[in-house]
């Protein structure tokens, strides 16, 4: 089964184009939707998962055309939105219940079973009793990512999900997901390169609604490979730089500023070129050459 | 610092749509009021001597309006105007910004407080604009008075100012502390829950002040300063702030400025971060448990997932329950019902109180009067959780996650109307357990549980199912949550306001109309109402659902906003069984509402106020003529009645002998009729032709062959039938009923034009081109003598009757009954009359109880007067009260007017479709609402036994109407009303004793004085009454009384029997108020022939009061008493305009003690004498026995006084100065022009 997106388009209101033209296939497997706020990530997210409707194109996964049989593939996706909440005054096992109602797993002993085993596996069993309003940033990802997976779901989105999360919460968070990604589609949109570089098998870079790189991180870490260039800079040149080079990013590294600049060539004195990692892949393809 | 904020607040206010969409709402509502009672709207007219922009008429509408439906439109605007001002900094996180800026607290606090508050203001001002562009755009009308713009701005500045200021910090401090709008609302019930108390209370006149000062929003306090008004100070005076409505003000703008005070206290920026909960829950620190090893996902179980319409049933009911633990579980939900179950207990209390007598807590009592507020809360609350519940998802950021789920939006939406309808079943099991618990607490018994879930559970759920699927639907639909809650109420307010104004009355669209009301009886039951209810319902319900499934082509899944996003997400979603049921509910819809429209339209008559002015103006101009055309009279009416209580319908059949009473030959007969009956003969038995038959106004026109000669009679046949024909419109049909039937004769065919049903209001009778009427024909006009004022075809008849009624019933007409059998399984009863009757006569059927009982003339112990009681079972709490009234009153009247005519008094209980009791001859309907269920409380000397009162009333028109009755002319009524008001005041007097009458005569000044001053065309002289109610009963009552003081009972009552003698059963010219006032007069010593101008032919009103107190002991162990009184003396004309006369009167003066009275402190008389007040201040010294405790003139209020409460004072202040100018208070303003008016 692979999720398949034709020409999807969307344009908002006030003449942002938030999807432009997007083609994709997605198969089983982590897959990782690099770009920055704003680039459409989310968009395209709650587009495959039935929130949004497309002006145009055509989204299927399998044989469900996502655009007309929203409720079949709702029976198989499992969705984490980048902002979600819980009611105030319900626990956790409550909640997951209520979802687990609402996914349709209808047979009480069942529901029971599945809860308790995503309770258990998402480590928040012992605090299943408590409301969810009070639970920590890592307990909440983790309960989103419990519900999402409610019910044995043939797609997974997950957006955004490890914003806020402090480092240990993080990599707990990621090791469910890698799990995750075994059997089904999952589809991991963030800002952290780190978390595609560790969790995905394929990736996409997105910037303005477009789709700027799509393979494998080593593929795109291939196609900048030799063109990335560093140099320690003072601070007041910058944009001095900026004016003439394509500067992908900028850091500060003991008082000084390291730029690195996106060029076929030696951009000039003082530069080295580098072994470039994802994260250069991702700044060279967000950023704009002049 | 303040500047700025207050500025960005206003700027911010003003940018916003939603403040001009209030505006322009309010300003369109008000501006419909406006045209519409300023006339310029074409509708129906009514006489009126106030002006519509008067002041007292512009703060009636302002405060007025602001009473339930409309109360609850300002508060949700109001909230939604106040409540975001330092909420929204913190709902869109800038509360950060100013926290970290450096702002003062007062700056910031008062700068947002004050910027909304603006706002507010001008948001409300829009009502006042409206109404004025209304009114002014009607100037020239006769409604319409001179232009003063204080008149507007007055009432603005009293009422609409301090109330937002109260309501508005409230809110504001509120939703600051919360941050959660819900506390405001909660709030605003609670000031609703204090308005209706007072509302309540007032019923019982001695806390009218009390209600007056603690209303929060002046309404009451408005009301206590301008009751008395008479229409010319109504037009003339701005509202004084002086008296109540000052202490009033004085007291919430005060509450108010404490509110302000303590929120602006305790109020720090640090407030954002932390919202204040109502009860605090413990907050745990939660730390993420350890880290376990990540098992397999593989091993996570394989569950069944199942999508069929069974698991969706699962589903909805799951979700029902869902949505009902989270709003039964709120706050909210829990206060409503804490508040709803107090207040009910407070205003059962006061339950159906006439006279400060209460009624047994029946259950219909509890359910109507006590549940009635609680049924508010509902709407209330359904209002505001279909929003809550409707936006939960997305205000909880759940939205996402629920919309991914393969739930569908029929469900959700389905189970979230479920829930509510959850929510509303437990809240009228919660009526239903305070209502039970309120009746045993007081001690009754005869709980109806099936009553209440009948009502309870059936009529009103069902209409609440309704309310909820409109909001609902609204909330789906719309993009703003407030706006949802405004919207919601907007199709309720319309309906109950803006479409009665318009005379859109049509039930089709009034929203969630429910057909002709019929009150719950215990006679009857719901009677024929049910069918015809859920009819409506079935209607309502099938229309709210076809809606419901439009709106969820809009259901918000997901991010989209605009509709055409959401419809297009939404388009795939519903399937083929939404559709179909779209289909189904709009075609139901159709066709129940065919089916309504069917009823109301084709088989009934629909008629708004106008077409009805419109008929009334056509049968004028058509037979106005024949008005001087003689009649023939009936001189006997020998009918047969069968009435059907099974299926309500009745035919009657007989005839009348019609007499020629004058002195020439007559030869035309114009006959009315009821065209609404089936009539299928009508027609004289002589040869005739016919000159007009006319189908539309019912009116046959007869030529006689053969002329009638004088002294002649013709007989004349007719047969009507009557049977339901569907529902109309409005009105039920309450003729004939199931059980308790009860019609007069005015079924019957009536002779001659009757201008009775010519246009009476003059305003709407210019609209049409026709002459001015007189309300009635002159005192002296000879030829309206020729009628008595209730009948104009007839003057004394012979009576006889064959009623027939089911087998289980009896049926009653006046006379005796003759012979009683059945027949074909009914019962069948002959009635005769043994001497002449007016043509005025009833039939009742029932299945009555009966209680006997015989009265013994100690003249004429012979014969013997038989007293029959028909009531229904269950009340047979006043039977004995009324046996006691008929007999005391037989005892009086035979004693000192005249023989008892008849040889029975019959009373039938009737439902209470009506309350009143009327008196046919020797035969009483009483209605069961006024006295069958009354709980009279012998131990509270204020509390009035009505029941024995009404009766004795009722007995005393046997005399009073059957005996002696007025020509059709002004005045007519003062010989029976008020005659009959006399009379049972003498009874009431010799069982109850002087003090019980203080308290009765207390209630009819004050229906009086409310009564003049909401005069439509002029108030008369009591002996010029127009048939005015408040004239004839309650005037007449404290006149009659006086009078009697004056001469002396024994002297009046030979007054009265001379008059009697002279006019009893005369034949016309019908005596007139001349005649008896003449009687009256002669009565009169020479030093009082005065007071018979002041009380019959004049409007006499005092201002009498104690200007100063005190007393010394005496040696011999008494006190001296020196009292300073005053008197002013006014004669006021048609619309209360007072000229001072001097004053020469004699009146009373009093001294009372205290003494203890079953442990509750009452006046005890030390003195009582009549002194001569000839100058406009007096002082008088009395010995008296008792320390004295206060005094004053006229104590027991025995002369007309607007402000009885300064009559006395008690010893030891001064009282306060009272002006005697001819205005009624010195603190009132004038408006130019307001003396030299005709």
């Amino acid at each position: 089964m692979e999720l398949k997106i034709e020409n999807v388009t969307k344009q908002y209101p006030n003449g942002v184009k938030a999807l432009n033209n997007i083609n994709l296939t997605i198969e089983r497997g982590m897959f990782g939707m690099l770009g920055p706020n704003g680039a459409g990530k989310s968009s395209l997210m709650r587009t495959i998962a039935t929130l949004q409707e497309p002006d145009s194109g055509s989204i299927t996964l399998g044989d469900i055309n996502i655009l007309k049989q929203k409720d079949e593939l709702r029976k198989v996706l499992g969705y984490l939105p980048q902002d979600f909440g819980f009611y105030p005054k319900v626990t956790a096992l409550d909640m997951l219940n209520h979802f687990a109602v609402l996914k349709g797993i209808n047979n009480k002993g069942e529901r029971k079973e599945i809860v308790d085993a995503l309770l258990h596996q998402t480590n928040l069993f012992e605090a299943r009793k408590r409301n969810i309003s009070e639970y920590s940033g890592g307990m909440r990802q983790r309960f989103g990512i419990a519900q999402a997976l409610l019910g044995n779901p043939k797609l997974v989105i997950v957006d955004e999900p490890t914003a806020g999360l402090d480092p240990m919460e993080r990599n707990r968070f990621h090791n469910l997901l890698s799990e995750i990604g075994e059997n089904v589609i999952v589809i991991l949109s963030t800002h952290i390169v780190e978390d595609v570089k560790n969790l995905c098998k394929r990736m996409v870079v997105m910037n303005q609604g477009t789709i700027l790189f799509e393979g494998t991180p080593d593929q795109s870490i291939e196609t900048i490979k030799n063109k990335i260039w560093r140099k320690h800079i003072d601070k007041e040149e910058l944009n001095d730089y900026r004016k003439t080079m394509h500067v992908i990013m900028s850091r500060v590294v003991d008082g000084k500023l390291a730029i690195h600049v996106h060029s076929e060539n030696n951009p000039g004195a003082g530069f080295e070129m580098i072994t470039p990692d994802l994260e250069d892949v991702y700044f060279s393809n967000i950023t704009s050459k002049n | 610092m303040f500047k700025s904020i207050f500025l960005f607040e206003i700027k911010q206010g003003f940018k916003k749509p939603s403040t001009y969409i209030f505006f322009i709402i309010f300003f369109l509502l008000y501006l419909f009021v406006g045209l519409g009672l300023s006339g310029v709207l074409p509708l129906a007219t009514g006489d009126s001597n106030v002006f519509v922009n008067s002041a007292s008429s512009v703060a009636g509408i302002l405060v007025g309006l602001n009473e339930s439906i409309m109360g609850l439109v300002n508060s949700v605007i109001l909230v939604a105007i106040m409540a975001t001002a330092i909420q929204k900094d913190y709902e869109y996180n800038t509360h950060a910004l100013f926290y970290t800026k450096p702002i003062k607290k007062s700056a910031y606090y008062f700068g947002r407080f004050f910027g909304a508050y603006t706002v507010a203001l001008f948001v409300f001002f829009s009502q006042i604009l409206g109404y004025f562009i209304g009114c002014m755009a009607g100037s020239g009308n006769p409604q319409v008075g001179p232009l003063n713009m204080m008149s507007f701005i007055e009432p603005f500045l009293l009422f609409t100012v301090p109330n937002l200021f109260l309501l508005g910090i409230i809110f504001f401090s509120l939703t600051t502390y919360t941050r959660s709008n819900m506390t405001a609302y909660l709030f605003s019930i609670v000031l609703l829950v204090i308005r209706s108390i007072t509302d309540t209370i007032t019923s019982d006149i001695d806390n009218k002040t009390m209600a007056a000062i603690l209303e929060p929003f002046g309404q009451e306090a408005f009301q206590r300063i301008t009751e008395y008004w008479t229409p010319e100070e109504q037009n003339n005076y701005l509202i004084p702030m002086s008296g109540v409505l000052l202490y009033n003000r004085l007291l919430w703008v005060g509450i108010a400025i404490i509110i302000t005070a303590v929120s602006y206290f305790k109020f720090s920026f640090s407030q954002f971060l932390v919202p204040f909960v109502l009860f605090k829950k413990k907050v745990k620190e939660t730390l993420s448990p350890a880290s376990s090893q990540i098992q397999n996902l593989s091993d996570l179980p394989v569950v069944s997932r199942i999508f069929t319409t069974k698991a969706n049933w699962k589903q909805l009911f799951y979700l029902a329950g869902f949505e009902f633990k989270k709003m039964t579980k709120s706050v909210f939900f829990v206060i409503i019902c804490a508040l709803g179950a107090a207040m009910m207990f407070v205003i059962s209390q006061f339950t159906g109180a006439i006279y400060g007598t209460q009624t047994y807590p029946v259950t219909y009592q509890i359910l109507e009067a006590v549940a009635g507020i609680f049924q508010f809360f509902i709407l209330i609350l359904i209002v505001f959780f279909s929003g809550t519940i409707v936006w939960r998802d997305r205000d909880n950021k759940v939205d996402e996650l629920v919309g991914t789920t393969p739930i569908s939006n029929t469900i959700l939406f389905f189970s979230k109307y479920l829930g509510l309808i959850y929510v509303t079943g437990i809240l009228m099991f919660v009526i239903m357990l305070t209502g039970i618990i309120i009746q045993l607490s007081q001690g009754y018994t005869n709980v109806e549980p099936l009553h209440y879930i009948k009502e309870l559970f059936g009529f009103r759920l069902a209409s609440m199912i309704v309310v909820i699927g409109l909001c609902l639907s609204f909330q789906v639909f719309l993009p703003n949550k407030y706006l949802g809650f405004f919207i919601s109420i907007l199709p309720i307010l319309l309906s109950s306001f803006l479409f009665g104004l318009m005379e859109w009355n049509n039930s089709l669209y009034t929203f969630n109309s429910s057909g002709p009301g019929l009150q719950y009886s215990d006679m009857n039951g719901y009677g024929h109402k049910p069918f015809v209810f859920f009819i409506y319902k079935a209607y309502w319900i099938s229309v709210i659902i076809f809606v419901s499934l439009l709106a969820l082509r809009f259901f918000a899944r997901g991010k989209e906003k605009s509709l055409k996003a959401r419809f297009r997400l939404s388009k795939y979603s519903n399937g083929r069984g939404v559709k179909l049921a779209t289909i189904v509910s709009l075609l139901l819809s159709i066709g129940i509402g065919s089916y309504i429209y069917y009823n109301i339209k084709v088989l009934n008559k629909y008629t708004t106020a106008t077409d009805q002015e419109k008929i009334q103006v056509e049968f004028e101009k058509k037979y106005k003529k024949y008005q001087r055309t003689l009649q023939p009279r009936i001189v006997e009416s020998n009918v047969k009645v069968n009435i059907y209580p099974e299926t309500r319908s009745a035919d009657a059949s007989g005839f009348f002998y019609l007499k020629n009473k004058h002195a020439k030959a007559l030869d035309t007969i114009m006959v009315i009729y009821d065209n609404e009956l089936k009539y299928t003969k009508l027609a004289p038995l002589t040869a005739y032709t016919t000159v007009a038959d006319d189908k539309e106004f019912g009116v046959k026109i007869w030529k006689l062959t053969k002329a009638l000669d004088p002294g002649d009679s013709i007989k004349m046949e007719f047969a009507l039938s009557h049977a339901p024909n569907g529902f109309k419109n409005s009105g039920a049909e309450t003729n004939v009923v199931y059980n308790g039937t009860f019609f007069n004769s005015s079924i019957f065919p009536t002779i001659g034009y009757n201008p009775e049903y010519e246009l009476s209001e003059n305003a709407a009778r210019k609209k049409y081109g026709l002459n001015k009427k007189p309300r009635m024909a002159d005192v002296r006009d000879s030829v309206a003598r020729m009628n008595t004022y209730i009948s104009s075809d007839a003057d004394w008849i012979r009576f006889e009757s064959v009623v027939s009624t089911s087998e289980d019933q009896v049926a009653i007409a006046p006379g005796y009954l003759q012979k009683e059998w059945k027949e074909n399984d009914r019962n069948f009863y002959h009635y005769k009359m043994d001497s002449k009757i007016l043509n005025f006569y009833s039939f009742m059927s029932a299945r009555y109880e009966v209680k006997k009982d015989k009265w013994l003339n100690p003249a004429d112990p012979n014969s013997p007067v038989n007293i029959e009681i028909y009531y229904q079972k269950g009340h047979e709490y006043n039977i004995d009260r009324m046996i006691s009234g008929i007999k005391k009153s037989l005892d009086y009247y035979t004693k000192y007017f005249s023989p008892y005519q008849h040889k029975q008094v019959r009373i039938l209980e009737f439902p209470r479709y009506a309350t009143f009791a009327q008196s046919f001859p020797n035969t009483i309907p009483f209605s069961e609402g006024i006295g069958f269920i009354a709980k009279v409380d012998d131990k509270d000397e204020k509390s009035i036994d009505y029941p024995f009162y009404v009766t004795a009333h009722e007995v005393a028109h046997q005399w009073w109407a059957h005996q002696v009755i007025g020509g059709n002319v002004q005045g007519g009524t003062l010989m029976s009303e008020t005659m009959s008001q006399y009379s049972a005041l003498m009874v009431m007097e010799k069982e109850y004793g002087k003090e019980a009458m203080k308290k009765f005569l207390e209630y009819e000044m004050n229906t009086y004085l409310l009564g003049r001053a909401t005069e439509k065309k002029k108030e008369v002289p009591l002996m010029l009454c127009e048939n005015q109610q408040y004239i004839h009963y309650n005037k007449g009552s404290i006149i009659m009384y006086a009078l009697k003081d004056y001469i002396g009972e024994d002297t009046l009552n030979a007054a009265l029997k001379r008059y009697i003698k002279k006019v009893a059963f005369q034949e016309p010219p019908y005596t007139n108020s001349i005649e008896f006032v003449d009687f009256i007069r002669e009565a009169c010593p020479d030093s009082l022939k005065y007071i018979v101008k002041d009380m019959f032919e004049d409007i006499t009103v005092y201002e009498n009061y104690v200007k100063d107190l005190s007393y010394t002991p005496t040696a011999d162990g008494k006190f001296k008493v020196k009292l300073t009184l005053g008197s002013a003396k006014f004669k006021v004309d048609s619309i209360g305009k007072q000229k001072k006369v001097d004053v020469a009167d004699y009146m009373d003066v009093g001294i009372f003690a205290e003494k203890t009275v079953n442990g509750k402190k009452q006046p005890k008389e030390l003195l009582l004498q009549k002194v001569k007040m000839d100058k406009p201040e007096k002082t008088f010294e009395f010995i008296v026995a008792e320390k004295p405790v206060k005094a004053g003139l006229d104590p027991l209020g025995k002369l007309i006084d607007r402000k009885p409460d300064n009559n006395t004072w008690n010893f030891g202040s001064k009282p306060p100065k009272v002006s005697t100018a001819a205005g009624n208070d010195n603190m009132m303003m004038m408006l130019g022009g307001g003396d030299d008016e005709g």
